[in-house]
């Protein structure tokens, strides 16, 4: 059992709306297809890019898979995702882990049972979950010292850009991990859990290095996107930001304010200019972002920008009750579609600077 | 008969290993029940640690012990302190007196940490808390004042209270003043605490000493005001000269924040 489970924990915020026609189309594109994935459906046309964001848990180019699920479970346990978590246990147990081994895990990288090199990996995707203060570039050269390729470093940061993504994007609106929680501990879940491992890694897919496109290269976050080239999580982060950007759920000046924000909260330099030139070309005056970015306020933000961006602050480092209780305030006053685009964007922007950091010179 | 002496000899020697291995069985479960409940406690203190200190300082000293460098940090930092309290502690029950400053020191700690502040450190009925130093807060400016502010609201429901328990109620003035500091783990082997030593920290509680000499509650410097939203409402105050600084300190009483409908207060 998880110290995690004595985290306070909302109740849901969204429901559930099954389509079953979208998670098949869905499932052809992407293979695996989380049942979560229902939750989102109010942003239909976030749907694939999530999904494909979400596939990112069983495909790798370089890297290990018991490191990829190790990296996720250890990220979750960071950000207290009880969501996240609950799976990426459920995973390890399937994949051969003891609970013994998962728990000392959870409890210290230090004192864990690992090889030297999956200790530096784990301590290495801590401190750029953690960013306080975001690690550099150099941190992550460092690395290499213990084996790891400079591609297999850079996947390393991208699984923990992807488990920093979906915490935020199960913790704010408190996906229930009541079911994932109990599963192993089940007797049914112990004797069928040769099978389930084995299902487990028939989904897993090890794809090999694939360039981007030209067009792949070029848009909002090209530096982190291109540092990432080959790797699977440059295009799925690709397509999650041009469908985020192209959602006219929430305006595009407001996103890119929120993608400014989580910057500035992380010192993430190369996010404060994207989001604030994107919002000046949005329209929004360049004395308006100024004083967003210096105050969170400003007599020319719109009524929703005045709500989300504080909140986008908070998404950087939060405790799950609080923040999934702020949460709920804006599906209350905005409606769960345009939470859904904000939780999406405040996540991707997490994501990237946290990426960025350690794939891309400063 | 020699057989059934061995045989009886291999029986006595397998029973003895075999008491042996279960024993030792028993002593390896009990040792890593132990283990575990020491895991399990070393966890919860660093849970309760990241209260104090920075999770990354908390595992710097698990690991190098407690000789951790000292940073250079941008910080905003809130010096709190209750007036007349000597007065009050001579004419009140001690045990009155405590539930009173217990209460107190809860209400304006809730309200700190809720603007994402950490109390540093209670001197007496004073409080020290830091803004910015447990990690990197570009906004540390607005949330300290705002928090300022909620301990205001805070103190005036409190004092309601205590006056409907026909108990003397408190004032209380608060300095506030952005700066740079040295971070770090201060203190003897035997009492440490992550704190922010410097001039920032003496400006801070000088300027709160002037709450009293101009009859408010909030006072802040021109280097936070420089870096406050200007929607906060202040009043400015003459340059005021205070020991230890060598030049007149510029001033500003805190009235409130003038915040646009449908929005909260705190950032």
């Amino acid at each position: 059992m998880s110290l995690l489970r004595e985290v306070e924990w909302e109740p849901c915020l969204l429901e559930r709306q099954p389509d079953p026609e979208l998670t098949d189309e869905l499932r052809k594109r992407h293979g695996a297809v989380s049942s979560s994935i229902a939750y989102f459906y109010p942003c239909r046309e976030l749907a694939d890019s999530l999904a494909g964001m979400g596939a990112l848990h069983v495909t790798r180019a370089t890297i290990d898979p018991l490191l990829q699920d190790m990296i996720g479970a250890v990220v979750s346990q960071d950000h207290s995702c009880r969501y996240c978590y609950a799976i990426q246990r459920v995973v390890l147990r399937a994949g051969g882990l003891s609970e013994e081994r998962i728990r000392k895990l959870a409890e210290d990288v230090l004192t864990a049972d690992l090889e030297p090199a999956q200790r530096a990996a784990l301590e290495f995707a801590r401190r750029v979950s953690r960013s306080n203060p975001l690690p550099t570039r150099a941190e992550a050269r460092k690395l290499e010292e213990h084996g790891f390729s400079e591609m297999q470093v850079k996947e390393i940061a991208g699984v923990v850009g992807v488990s920093v993504f979906f915490n935020r994007l199960s913790t704010l609106p408190a996906l229930p991990p009541a079911g994932n929680e109990e599963l192993p501990d089940r007797w049914y879940a112990r004797l069928f859990r040769p099978i389930t491992g084995m299902m487990i890694n028939r989904m897993r897919r090890q794809v090999p290095v694939t360039r981007l496109s030209d067009d792949e290269r070029r848009g909002p976050y090209s530096q982190v996107i291109c540092a990432l080239d080959g790797l699977p999580v440059a295009v799925a982060l690709r397509r999650c930001i041009d469908a985020l950007l192209a959602s006219d759920v929430l305006p595009l000046r407001t996103k890119a304010l929120v993608f400014a924000v989580v910057g500035r909260a992380l010192a993430c330099d190369m996010s404060v200019q994207m989001g604030s030139e994107l919002a000046c070309e949005a329209g929004v005056d360049p004395a308006v972002v100024d004083e967003a970015l210096a105050h969170l306020r400003g007599d020319g933000l719109t009524d929703a920008e005045k709500m989300l961006l504080p909140m986008a602050r908070e998404t950087v480092w939060y405790q799950p009750a609080p923040i999934q209780r702020r949460a709920r305030e804006v599906r209350d006053a905005l409606g769960p579609q345009r939470l859904i685009e904000f939780i999406v964007a405040a996540s991707t922007a997490n994501a990237l600077c946290r990426i960025g950091a350690v794939v891309v010179d400063r | 008969m020699l057989e059934w002496i061995l045989v009886g000899a291999f029986a006595g020697l397998a029973g003895v290993l075999g008491w042996v291995v279960v024993r030792w069985r028993g002593d390896v479960r009990e040792l890593r029940r132990r283990l575990d409940v020491s895991a399990s406690q070393l966890q919860n203190l660093q849970l309760s640690f990241s209260r104090f200190a920075p999770g990354e300082l908390i595992e710097r000293i698990i690991n190098d012990g407690d000789q951790v460098r000292g940073q250079r940090l941008e910080v905003t930092v809130l010096f709190a302190d209750l007036a007349g309290f000597t007065a009050l502690s001579e004419r009140t029950a001690p045990d009155v007196l405590v539930q009173i400053l217990n209460g107190y020191f809860e209400r304006m700690s809730d309200a700190i940490s809720h603007h994402r502040g950490h109390v540093s450190t209670f001197i007496g009925d004073g409080i020290l808390a830091l803004f910015g130093a447990l990690s990197p807060n570009p906004w540390q400016s607005d949330d300290a004042v705002h928090a300022a502010l909620a301990m205001r609201a805070t103190l005036a429901e409190y004092n309601r209270e205590l006056e409907a328990d026909g108990l003397p109620t408190l004032r209380v003035g608060i300095g506030l003043h952005r700066g740079t500091g040295i971070a770090g783990l201060v203190g003897s082997r035997e009492l440490m605490e992550f704190t922010v030593v410097g001039r920032t920290i003496n400006v801070a509680a000088r300027v709160q000493d002037l709450t009293r000499q101009f009859g408010t509650d909030i006072l802040i410097t021109a280097q936070l005001r420089a870096k406050l939203d200007p929607r906060f409402a202040v009043r400015d105050l003459p340059a005021t000269e205070v020991k230890g600084v060598k030049d007149a300190i510029v001033i500003h009483a805190v009235e409130g924040y003038d915040a646009p409908s449908g929005v909260a207060g705190s950032a």
